[in-house]
């Protein structure tokens, strides 16, 4: 954690990678290498891991929840006690994902073994970046982008078009903000509503169509005919052929 | 505990009707054989009648005839006195029978017995006629009370029967009673057994033998119970100690598959067959899970969490979230919730519930590889939530429907995989019910029903 001030970025993160299982250490070492992360210290077993972490002061932990001499949780407690490391889990068993997300370990996150690399490199940079670069996130610029010949700019809340320069409503914004998080994919109504009201669809169905249909009077060339704003039937709304500028 | 009162009390009533119809037969006998033997006393020729056949004539009696046989054949002797005590006529008189009486002697006499003969007395015109049977043929006997008394007998014998009645019932309560308590324990550890307790009866006392029984029965229910247990929990646990050791290689197989698959230098079809591996990993790993969780469901040792969630909220997701994973365009995924169903609340475990959706999505994808329509509705009906999820495929082989609704073990389920399965006992887990059937055009339809908060 001493040095989180000069950490450009999460790939300067110094991780330690706790398994048993020295074909496994090996691929995620490979696969971790492949992502960009140039410091990885490896142990096999509590002991080593205990070790390693008061001498190498790494910056995440990926822990295997069973080794030969211990309990993954006992140790991430060990190691909580002594700084506030992120940890992600890896687990072997169903019964693992029940303790800890009923137990409360406060585990930043955890893979379920088999897992794909694409998976558990996503993982560890949100936990990572979660862990070191929060505040520096939401400072940045929030995103822009082109919906055909439309503009939409999220720092200002404007949508520029041939029909002039629009400013979205809060709740527009909410909803249009989420179906831009989530582009190319269904947002069911539910969560179109927790993002803008902080409840479910039920109650606000008139509310969010009505929302939906001034939105789209705003981002849309035909209203009536929407091309980028779709409606799913029954479940939700999903944003199409924005591109990021 | 009931039912032994129940018992009780109809052997109390029964045992002082026995006691009562007994006690009324045996009057009843007795009024007959009175009456019966009163009438032997009649038959044939009385006393009177056979004092009337003698008759004097010129100072010579004489007795009938048919008078004499009588005498012959029902007593032994006859006399007649004379109003002095002289002996004027007599039959077969036996030498031990004075022939001379006083007023004393025959007062006693014609009541009881003459030199322990048995007698009867009649008045005759010239006297007193006696009739003697044999020594020790006859017991004599003369019942006597007052009037009032003989009066009072309508109340009294109703009476009587009465308090024998109630003393018939108190002896059988009181023999109920002791009953009771000796079968109490027993019938309390039956019942104890019944709820899987250990029972550990008294053997002494009367009966000692069925507590014996009882005992040896419990003990045996229990080591089976925990012969069962053990069973269960070792199945259990080894299918989650493979399934945790397949998971390490596993993990092996798809990572490295997975990086041949994105690794440009590789040709395509090499790609492609790196790919292959990828998936078919992927699938064992959803096998694995599902297998583990099956067995886990089966015998309860999954830990269902107990959450209020909309269902409706619900169902989107899972359909969203499958359109989202970029389904093949040959399937379609439809959602109708009918307006009561919008808000409708259960009880129940989110993680769980999603799971036996998407299994079932899954399994419409799977079994119409040339695609086909998914419907999924929800309504809510009384007190309950029915999910009906429905396709336009090729439905449920026979053999699946029946496996699947008659809810056999999970060993039963060979051929459809454990995707089904999973969801009948999950469902099952919430207390709710899954109907498996096809439509009549032949494709498959699912209804559960679960119960509303």
């Amino acid at each position: 954690m001493g040095m989180v001030m000069n950490m450009k970025n999460i790939f300067d993160c110094k991780l330690l990678l706790v398994d048993d299982e020295p074909e496994l250490r090996r691929m995620v070492n490979e696969i971790l290498r492949k992502e960009g992360y140039a410091k990885i210290i490896c142990a096999a077993d509590c002991q080593q891991a205990r070790e390693l972490f008061s001498s190498e002061k790494p910056d995440g932990v990926i822990l295997d929840v069973s080794l030969p001499d211990g309990d993954g949780f006992a140790l991430m407690r060990e190691f909580r006690a002594l700084s506030a490391v992120p940890v992600l889990f890896l687990s072997a068993r169903d019964e693992d994902e029940n303790r800890l997300l009923g137990l409360g370990l406060g585990a930043d996150d955890y893979i379920t073994k088999p897992f794909l690399p694409r998976e558990l490199t996503l993982r560890l940079r949100a936990v990572l970046t979660r862990a070191y670069f929060p505040i520096v996130l939401k400072q940045s610029q929030k995103p822009a982008f082109r919906l055909g010949g439309t503009e939409v700019d999220f720092n200002s809340g404007a949508v520029t078009s041939n029909k002039g320069q629009l400013t979205l409503t809060a709740k527009e914004f909410a909803l249009l903000e989420k179906l831009y998080e989530n582009r190319g994919s269904i947002v069911t109504g539910d969560s179109l509503c927790q993002a803008a009201w902080g409840d479910d669809l039920y109650g606000y169905e008139n509310t969010l169509m009505v929302h939906i249909r001034r939105l789209r009077e705003k981002i849309e060339p035909e209203p009536s005919a929407p091309r980028y704003l779709l409606t799913v039937r029954g479940l939700g709304y999903k944003l199409t052929g924005a591109e990021r500028k | 505990m009931k039912s032994m009162i129940k018992i009780l009390s109809r052997y109390v009533l029964s045992a002082a009707a026995i006691a009562l119809i007994l006690l009324i037969v045996n009057f009843s006998l007795l009024a007959v054989w009175v009456i019966q033997a009163g009438k032997y006393e009649q038959r044939g020729y009385s006393t009177g009648q056979l004092a009337n056949s003698l008759t004097e004539s010129h100072g010579v009696y004489t007795l009938a005839e048919s008078a004499e046989r009588e005498i012959e054949k029902q007593y032994q002797w006859a006399m007649l006195l004379d109003d002095s005590g002289q002996v004027i006529w007599s039959k077969n008189l036996p030498g031990d029978v004075p022939l001379k009486y006083s007023a004393p002697d025959i007062a006693s006499f014609s009541r009881w017995y003459l030199n322990d003969y048995p007698v009867y007395v009649w008045r005759h015109s010239d006297g007193l006629f006696v009739l003697g049977c044999a020594k020790g043929s006859r017991w004599k006997h003369s019942i006597e009370m007052y009037y009032e008394e003989m009066e009072n007998t309508l109340i009294w014998f109703p009476a009587l029967l009465a308090l024998n009645g109630l003393a018939a019932i108190l002896l059988a309560l009181l023999f109920a009673m002791r009953l009771f308590r000796a079968l109490k324990p027993l019938a309390k550890g039956i019942e104890e057994m019944a709820e899987k307790q250990t029972v550990e009866l008294s053997t002494r006392g009367l009966l000692g033998d069925l507590a014996v029984a009882i005992n040896k029965t419990s003990a045996r229910l229990i080591t089976q119970e925990a012969a069962l247990n053990r069973r269960d929990n070792a199945r259990t646990t080894w299918i989650a100690g493979v399934s945790h050791d397949i998971r390490t290689p596993l993990s092996l197989v798809m990572g490295y598959a997975s990086q041949l698959e994105d690794d440009p230098e590789l040709p395509p079809a090499k790609r492609e067959q790196a790919g292959i591996i990828r998936r078919q990993s992927e699938r064992i790993k959803t096998l694995v899970s599902d297998l583990n969780l099956a067995s886990k469901l089966e015998y309860d040792m999954q830990p269902i969490r107990q959450n209020s969630l909309v269902p409706a909220v619900l169902l989107r997701e899972v359909v969203a979230d499958f359109l989202n994973s970029g389904l093949d365009d040959r399937y379609t995924v439809d959602v109708e919730i009918a307006e009561n169903a919008q808000n409708a609340l259960i009880i129940g475990d989110e993680e769980l519930l999603r799971r036996a959706v998407s299994n079932l999505i899954t399994n419409s994808i799977r079994h119409n590889s040339n695609g086909c329509a998914i419907n999924i509705t929800l309504e809510k009906g009384l007190g309950n939530c029915i999910l009906r999820i429905f396709d336009n495929g090729t439905g449920f082989p026979q053999t699946v429907l029946e496996d699947l609704n008659q809810a056999q073990d999970t060993a039963g389920l060979q051929n459809h995989g454990l995707g089904l399965t999973i969801v009948r006992q999950i469902v099952k887990a919430h207390e709710g019910s899954t109907k498996f059937h096809n439509l009549p055009e032949g494709s498959c339809e699912v209804i559960i029903s679960l119960p509303a908060k």
